[in-house]
């Protein structure tokens, strides 16, 4: 059962647009894959290499800015910026990891929080290559109709969830751990930490550039606000993991859920208002005081409360 | 089976969503706008204005004897929220008619949208250039775009004021760099010299390093381009810093709402700013609004509420004049548009480049004793312009 669940739940979802779902429904479902595959990205540095990241949003906008610069300067498709973005970011996160993996702790987060926002004004300062806050508008979208998009970025999302599951049971992913548990130790070892969290950055990094191409080429328009922001993007993928499970396979998946589905849902309820924000931030303190290790890891204790006990 | 039970679960959410909910013979119109975030006070003057229009709309016999709803959603000015909320209006909810935003960056993504869905948009107070020059065919604009934003200003620069020097701040953002860079070409055309261009993160608290530069200058006129915090901040920081210039000007925006009194209190006095409407003008029915908007929430509008209580008298002439409540006779009826609202007179055009775009004249205003004064053009002005303005030593 454990071994086939995985497969049932992506021919679930990938039969979803075949069933005239309206676009709206559609577009939440992009952005929830889209978040999921983020989150990935994040957990595989995160919590499985134990380096917090607060600049995720960089990658995603080194990501984002590959697709939207091909598409402006060079007139090519913005897809294109899908493969260009694999190496773009690997040089630009090795050129990150070189500085800031130096650091540990608080320090590698802060040191990523302040390359997120060197990022964005820096974007905003070469009107030249940026085009600044004006942004990059892409004139015309791939399809109108989402069932492409929703098959690409569930594509990724897919290789992406194998790819990182490969990792964690490898070799490579005991040293990441290793390095999590105890940085001197796994250097004791004979574990060139540095240079394991180098890949793992570089990993995570390349993951949220496809990312954020995806999303230049899906909304169409990016500038450095959006694509570079901080409460947006790298405090939201932090919550995307935090919420579903740090360092489980299933977290960022449900976290994305929580976050942009729920969210979504919460959102249009009517009553609401702009209140919507007050009543999310306060399921979400629920959820991190009695789930502190987020859904998926705390399963086991999110059966005790709601009284479904397995039978030993 | 734990997993699958999950999973399961997580299906039985999305089957939640709500789909389709009810359609009337009029359709209920959902405008997007945000209310939360740094946007919100904008957002939320927008909301009232609008609900106030329909009120009235529906106290006069609503349109064709139907009742116009409006209901809002919040979009949080996030481009990706924004688009949400469009596309659920016009797939599931199948409006046929989009109305709203605020954001320039939410207004792209939502143009976008609609042109595709071939579904008409009409912008209220997005003000990026941009937007109207992709050749959409179903995106109508009704503010004015920001290249003309300063129109007045400029005038009355050239036939007042005639400064010699200029410095130009502007908060990074769409809004504000465009507006920036149409002051930079307007005065090199009249030979006004730049002497500074400094940009500013939006939402910063402490302007004293870019206002001390501005000092150095000695500039003529400081001409800034902001949202509603950063306007009262930068003119309170420029009376401490006692930076005297001719004139102080703002570019609409921040400078042109109520906040701005509320906040700069003294600081603001004398300061002139581009808008797009005040409530001194003469177009029918703008005194009234503005004065029935202060009764209800005791305080004045800026143009932004002005666009959106105008922009609902726009949709109602469309949806009269439209031969059903499709997209496409809609937007027909829209480009017919030759109305005359508090807004002042709205038809829309194709010209420099633009795509159905309302073309207006812009107005000065100047804060005269805690009142916003229109000053310029002279047609329009409700007291005269005072300059020179007295220094910060004279004033005490």
């Amino acid at each position: 059962m454990k071994k086939i669940a995985p497969t049932l739940i992506v021919a679930a979802i990938a039969v979803l647009p075949l069933l005239g779902l309206s676009t709206y429904i559609l577009h939440v479902l992009i952005l929830t894959i889209m978040w999921s595959v983020i989150g990935m990205a994040w957990n595989l540095l995160g919590g499985f290499c134990g380096q917090v990241s607060f600049g995720h949003a960089a990658f995603f906008g080194v990501g984002a800015y590959t697709s939207g610069i091909l598409y402006n300067k060079f007139g090519i498709s913005a897809w294109w910026g899908m493969p260009a973005s694999i190496g773009v970011v690997a040089v630009f996160a090795l050129f990150i990891g070189f500085i800031t993996l130096r650091l540990r702790g608080p320090f590698f987060a802060l040191g990523t929080l302040a390359v997120g926002v060197i990022l964005r004004v820096t974007a905003e300062n070469l009107p030249d290559v940026t085009e600044g806050n004006l942004g990059i508008m892409i004139r015309e979208r791939s399809w109108v109709d989402k069932t492409w998009y929703f098959y690409i970025i569930l594509t990724l999302a897919v290789l992406v969830f194998l790819l990182v599951k490969k990792v964690v049971g490898s070799r490579l992913g005991y040293y990441f751990v290793a390095i999590r548990e105890d940085q001197d130790a796994a250097e004791s070892l004979g574990i060139n930490t540095t240079y394991y969290k180098t890949i793992a950055l570089c990993l995570s990094a390349v993951i949220t550039g496809l990312a954020g191409a995806f999303y230049t080429n899906y909304m169409g328009y990016i500038d450095p606000k959006v694509v570079f922001a901080l409460h947006d993007i790298s405090i939201v993928v932090i919550m995307v993991v935090m919420v579903g499970g740090v360092a489980t396979f299933w977290g960022p998946v449900v976290g994305s859920a929580i976050m942009v589905l729920l969210a979504e849902l919460i959102r249009s309820i009517p009553m609401l208002g702009a209140a919507h924000l007050t009543f999310f931030g306060v399921l979400l303190i629920v959820i991190i005081i009695f789930l502190p290790n987020g859904i998926i890891g705390d399963i086991p204790k999110l059966k005790r409360l709601l009284g479904i006990r397995k039978n030993l | 089976m734990k997993r699958l039970l999950l999973d399961a679960s997580l299906l039985f959410l999305l089957a939640l969503l709500p789909s389709s909910l009810f359609a009337a013979n009029i359709p209920e119109i959902v405008i997007p706008l945000p209310l939360t975030g740094q946007q919100g006070k904008f957002g939320e003057m927008m909301k009232r204005s609008y609900q106030m229009a329909a009120e009235e709309i529906n106290a006069k016999g609503g349109i064709k004897k139907q009742k116009l709803v409006l209901s809002f959603e919040d979009s949080g000015a996030k481009p990706e929220t924004a688009r949400a909320i469009v596309e659920k209006l016009i797939d599931s909810k199948k409006q046929p008619i989009i109305v709203g935003e605020y954001t320039s960056a939410c207004a792209k993504a939502v143009a976008a949208v609609a042109e595709e869905r071939k579904t008409p948009y009409l912008i209220v107070a997005s003000a990026d250039d941009a937007i109207t020059r992709q050749n959409y065919k179903y995106v109508f604009r009704q503010n004015a775009v920001n290249a003309h934003y300063a129109d007045g200003v400029i005038s009355f620069l050239s036939q007042v004021v005639k400064p010699k020097t200029i410095a130009i701040l502007y908060e990074s953002s769409a809004f504000g760099t465009s507006g920036a860079e149409a002051m930079v070409k307007d005065a090199e055309k009249l030979g006004i010299k730049v002497l500074l261009k400094e940009r500013y993160e939006s939402g910063s608290i402490d302007f004293k390093p870019i206002l001390s530069k501005v000092k150095a200058a000695r500039p003529d006129l400081i001409y800034m381009v902001s949202y509603v915090m950063d306007a009262s901040l930068l003119m309170k920081q420029i009376k401490e810093l006692r930076i005297d210039a001719k004139l102080f000007a703002g570019g609409a925006a921040g400078f042109a709402i109520p906040e701005f009194i509320d906040n700069a209190k003294d600081a603001a006095e004398y300061v002139i700013s581009a808008t797009l409407w005040t409530q001194q003008l003469k177009y029918p029915g703008a005194k009234e609004y503005a004065e029935k908007y202060n009764a209800k929430y005791k305080d004045y509008p800026s143009y932004h509420g002005a666009s959106a209580y105008s922009a609902i008298y726009v949709v109602k002439d469309a949806l009269e004049r439209a031969k059903d409540y499709s997209p496409e006779k809609i937007r027909d009826a829209l480009k017919t548009t030759n109305i005359s609202t508090a807004f002042g007179p709205i038809k829309f055009e194709n010209k420099e480049g633009y795509q159905n775009q309302n073309f207006m004249d812009t107005l000065v205003f100047q804060v005269q004793k805690g009142e916003f004064e229109t000053i310029w053009p002279q047609q329009y002005a409700s007291k005269k312009y005072i300059y020179p303005i007295p220094t910060w030593r004279e004033r005490r």
